[in-house]
């Protein structure tokens, strides 16, 4: 599981105060892992909170969505550093007023799979898809993010698992990459065939493409595209 | 994600509560194969190997927690045990329909109907 290397967990929002909350979110999560007493694990919350606020007021000017706030949430045995980086000009390469990304890395451990969930479970609760929509966008991205840190990765937790999360007005947007060999998507067994119906594995991409509107693999799959649509 | 484990007679129930999901998946695996181990330990040819998994209380589940639950059904069929599956959310039932795996489990809505299962 690899708990003696170092976990760094790095979050990127959008400069705007009404992402603070997907970082609460984040390490809330982290801090139940970690062996700190309730009252540490506010305080700790509270200071994340703090930073942040702190880092996208202080951002330039003012806030300004269409440039990101990067934090770098680094576990290791002494405990939790937060680390807050200003992307300056750099993310300015997206159209901000269309798309708000926010972007997840995380070292390919399993165990981490469920902050996808808490992510994608803050990023859609103001949106407009139905809640059985948001559970399968929910699911869907788990199955990608598992993907990534056990068959692209092999849970090797020096490699990284990136989500990319675009939201705008008429869909969500899900770019999972991952440092593996990739793969052929014909290649892989179709799990519904009677002779891999009682298989423990190989269900995921089936998944995802069932509850997503289209998923494509590109860079040999190393990379894939997820796109719900809200209509 | 936890499981509460307790005994009715010769059949064991699994209350599951939360999101099988990700590594809380992999530690459902290490409880399920302890209870297989232990109940197949204690009885020749699967008598005691009665398993309810109860569902009610679970949010989620992803594909690597339902190919736990196929893992654990073909094993407890190796060992000549049974193992219902009782109480399933609207989201699990639809996985478990995706996946055409309803022909495989047996489910049960009551906790009375799923012991009657295994009389």
């Amino acid at each position: 599981m690899g708990e003696r290397t170092e976990q760094v967990i790095t979050l990127s929002l959008p400069s705007s105060m009404r992402h603070v909350y997907l970082l609460r979110a984040v390490v809330t999560e982290i801090l139940k892992e970690a062996d700190f007493d309730e009252g540490t694990q506010e305080r700790i919350n509270l200071a994340a909170i703090e930073a942040g606020t702190n880092a996208i007021e202080e951002h330039g000017d003012r806030e300004d969505p269409g440039k990101s706030t990067i934090f770098q949430l680094i576990l290791n045995e002494d405990g939790l550093t937060i680390n807050t980086i200003d992307e300056g000009e750099a993310s300015t390469h997206k159209a901000p007023e269309i798309e708000q990304v926010i972007t997840l890395s995380l070292p390919s451990s399993m165990r981490h799979v469920y902050l996808l969930d808490v992510v994608v479970t803050e990023v859609l609760k103001d949106s407009d898809f139905a809640e059985e929509i948001q559970e399968q966008i929910n699911l869907a991205a788990i199955e990608a993010g598992t993907n990534a840190i056990k068959h692209g990765n092999k849970e090797n937790p020096s490699k990284k698992a990136i989500m990319q999360f675009l939201l705008d007005e008429d869909k969500l947007t899900i770019i999972v990459e991952d440092e593996g060999e990739g793969f052929t998507r014909k290649e892989v067994a179709d799990p519904l065939d009677p002779e891999n119906l009682l298989k423990s594995s190989g269900r995921g991409l089936f998944l995802m493409e069932a509850c997503m509107d289209s998923v494509t693999y590109e860079a040999n799959g190393t990379i894939i595209k997820m796109v719900k649509y809200k209509t | 994600m936890q499981v509460n484990v307790r005994n009715k007679g010769s059949i064991t129930i699994l209350d599951i509560e939360g999101k099988i999901i990700g590594a809380d998946a992999l530690a459902l695996k290490s409880i399920i194969d302890q209870q297989i181990q232990t109940l197949s330990s204690e009885a020749e040819h699967g008598e005691n190997l009665n398993l309810i998994f109860n569902m009610e209380r679970v949010q989620m589940m992803d594909s690597t927690g339902l190919g736990i639950l196929v893992a654990a059904y073909t094993t407890i069929r190796r060992n000549e045990g049974r193992v219902v599956l009782l109480n399933l959310g609207g989201n699990i039932r639809s996985l478990i329909v995706m996946a055409k795996l309803m022909t495989i489990f047996d489910c049960y809505n009551t906790e009375a109907e799923a012991i009657g299962h295994f009389l």
